[in-house]
């Protein structure tokens, strides 16, 4: 009895420019988030490579891929995942203590997190602040050592649609603001407007352009 | 602080129920070693110092020729004279029947221990005289002291009784004497001379045809620990006798040999009993690793190495080990004060001789220390080994 092998990305081959706002959309099971663990080197492809920043990642040793995802990639969530023992900054600033850099790090942390409104609650428990705010932490900690592209998985996934909106002018105007590479994966394709560019996972292939018109979205 | 000492702390001290388990745990396993120590090294050092005080003193010597014919106040004079000599006194002993008539009937005693001491240096070689209950210790050649057994014995003996006593001498002759109770002793943990008589030793020399010699010789050191010294010195300065002096370790061995093996294995008890805790911690820790699962795919996506997630998770056992190893040896540092304060003793058995062995608090606090640490080796390992994907999916 053989194994059934399901290719969940197939001859999927792009490239994003530096400070691009990418979604990244298509329906569920099409590989979307197979694509984004790829991309964020949490997944390894069975063929092909990743190149970030003109390093193929798939020749990476488990360590080196550690200090890659530190340095290179920012994370946010659909479920934000902040640490809940931690405070509202001590998540921002995690990255750079793991990074081991920490020189002015608390400066740029309290910084950011005023530029997502969040410094009221910078001294709060992660698990005692609203969905949104949480979300927007995440986006700091996203941030927080300046990487060369923020993955968002579902950022609004797990939002109401005032908040999501909230969300989204925030990761693009911090795009903006900062020249930030965003990848985005979403189901929520309106609520983000015009972007740089749209990748299409359809049957585990990718397109450029939304070509989700013609395609049955599941929400 | 250090990020990961500090996510350990928070991530231990937020899981309170686990932390209390896994400190309990070490707690508990100190805790057993120090009662085994307290109760069985004490009761060991109890009955040392029991054989100490009453019978051998520090150092006891004897003659090969199983009497010792030079001049007690000669020898107790020669080691009176070292600084480190608290007193020195003669000791002789025999057997003896006893008959005493009490509420007119005849009650007899057979092979009764007899112990004969010199009054005025006894009190200053041993304690015997501390263990009379009643009346005074030996006052006069005329008076004997009866242990409170012996004096249960025949009948209920009191102070001032009157009693016959039978002794065979060297030469096979009955030697039988009337004498006054002048005290009955009673020492706690029946230890003393609670089974025997006790007389002057110039009187149970008469009896025993054996004048001016002595059974033993009985030396308490004010400084017990120069024993040794003052033994070695003592038989380089008799060479020409054929005096045998031993330590109190080397005199009390036979009596004591099968104690200390049995505290080797109550201690070896108390051990498995401190691994039985180390297992406890890794059942914990295993929780916690568990309940972290999306906190390490979180960390592990944001840069974070097997190594930092590993060193986060040892900082947690080491925090168990240290809270484990204050608390336990706390609460066995407590216990020990209590049984000492209160001269702990069990069903009015020996009261135990209670020390503080700072070496083994040490010791113990250390290893369990160190098992607490080895304990969370292997969760801290099973969480490097979660996939930072794997672990993001059980959200």
């Amino acid at each position: 009895m053989g194994e059934n092998q399901v290719k969940a990305l197939d001859n999927a081959s792009f490239s994003i420019e530096k400070g691009e706002f990418v979604l990244i959309v298509g329906s569920s099971g099409s590989g979307k988030s197979t694509l984004l663990n790829m991309i964020g080197l949490l997944d390894r492809p069975s063929s092909g490579k990743v190149f970030i920043d003109g390093t193929d990642t798939t020749k990476l040793n488990d360590n080196q891929i550690s200090s890659f995802r530190n340095k290179k990639l920012g994370f946010i969530f659909q479920f934000s995942n902040l640490l809940t023992d931690l405070t509202v900054l001590e998540n921002v600033l995690l990255p750079r203590q793991i990074g081991g850099t920490n020189s002015s790090a608390e400066q740029e942390a309290r910084e950011l997190l005023k530029s997502v409104g969040l410094e009221s609650q910078i001294n709060k428990r992660a698990n005692k602040i609203s969905g949104g705010q949480a979300q927007r932490a995440a986006i700091a900690r996203g941030l927080i050592n300046r990487p060369s592209i923020v993955l968002a998985d579902e950022p609004t996934g797990n939002l109401d649609s005032v908040t999501s909106e909230l969300i989204v002018q925030l990761m693009k105007s911090m795009a903006k603001k900062l020249n930030q590479t965003f990848v985005v994966v979403t189901h929520d394709r309106q609520h983000f407007g015009d972007v740089d560019k749209i990748i299409t996972i359809k049957d585990g292939q990718a397109f450029e352009g939304d070509q989700t018109s013609n395609m049955e979205i599941i929400a | 602080m250090e990020y990961r000492l500090r996510l350990a702390k928070r991530m231990l001290f937020n899981k309170k129920g686990s932390l209390i388990g896994a400190v309990l745990a070490v707690t508990i396993g100190i805790l057993v070693i120090h009662v085994n120590f307290v109760i069985f090294q004490g009761l060991f050092d109890a009955i040392v110092r029991d054989i100490s005080n009453y019978r051998n003193g520090d150092i006891l010597v004897t003659d090969e020729a199983d009497y010792i014919d030079k001049s007690d106040v000669a020898l107790a004079n020669w080691f009176e004279r070292i600084p480190y000599v608290q007193g020195a006194t003669p000791r002789l002993s025999s057997s003896a029947e006893i008959n005493m008539t009490k509420n007119g009937k005849l009650i007899e005693e057979t092979r009764v221990p007899v112990v004969g001491v010199d009054p005025i240096r006894d009190v200053k070689a041993s304690t015997a005289h501390e263990t009379i209950a009643e009346g005074t210790y030996v006052i006069n050649r005329n008076s004997v002291v009866l242990g409170n057994n012996v004096a249960r014995d025949l009948g209920g003996a009191q102070v001032g009784d009157s009693l016959k006593m039978l002794i065979v001498d060297r030469y096979g002759e009955d030697q039988i004497r009337r004498f006054t109770v002048a005290g009955i002793a009673k020492s706690p943990g029946g230890q003393g001379l609670d089974y025997s008589v006790v007389m002057h030793i110039d009187t149970l020399r008469d009896m025993m045809s054996r004048s001016g010699e002595s059974g033993s010789f009985m030396v308490k050191l004010n400084d017990p620990s120069k024993a040794f010294e003052v033994k070695e010195f003592f038989l380089a300065a008799f060479p020409n006798d054929d005096f045998i002096a031993e330590t109190i370790e080397e005199s009390a061995e036979e009596q004591l040999a099968g104690f200390r093996s049995g505290i080797a294995m109550i201690n070896l008890i108390g051990y498995f009993g401190m691994m039985s805790s180390a297992f406890a911690i890794v059942t914990i820790q295993m929780m916690l690793v568990n309940g972290k699962t999306r906190e390490i795919g979180v960390m592990r996506s944001i840069g974070a190495k097997r190594k930092d997630i590993l060193v986060i998770f040892i900082f947690q056992g080491m925090i168990i080990g240290a809270i484990g190893a204050g608390v336990g040896t706390a609460a066995g540092l407590g216990y020990t004060i209590y049984a000492k304060e209160t001269k702990m003793s069990f069903m009015d058995s020996i009261p135990l001789e209670v020390n503080y062995d700072w070496e083994k608090i040490i010791q113990t606090a250390l290893m369990s220390f160190s098992l607490a640490i080895i304990a969370s080796l292997y969760p801290s390992y099973r969480a490097t080994k979660l996939l930072p994907v794997e672990a993001m999916r059980t959200v």
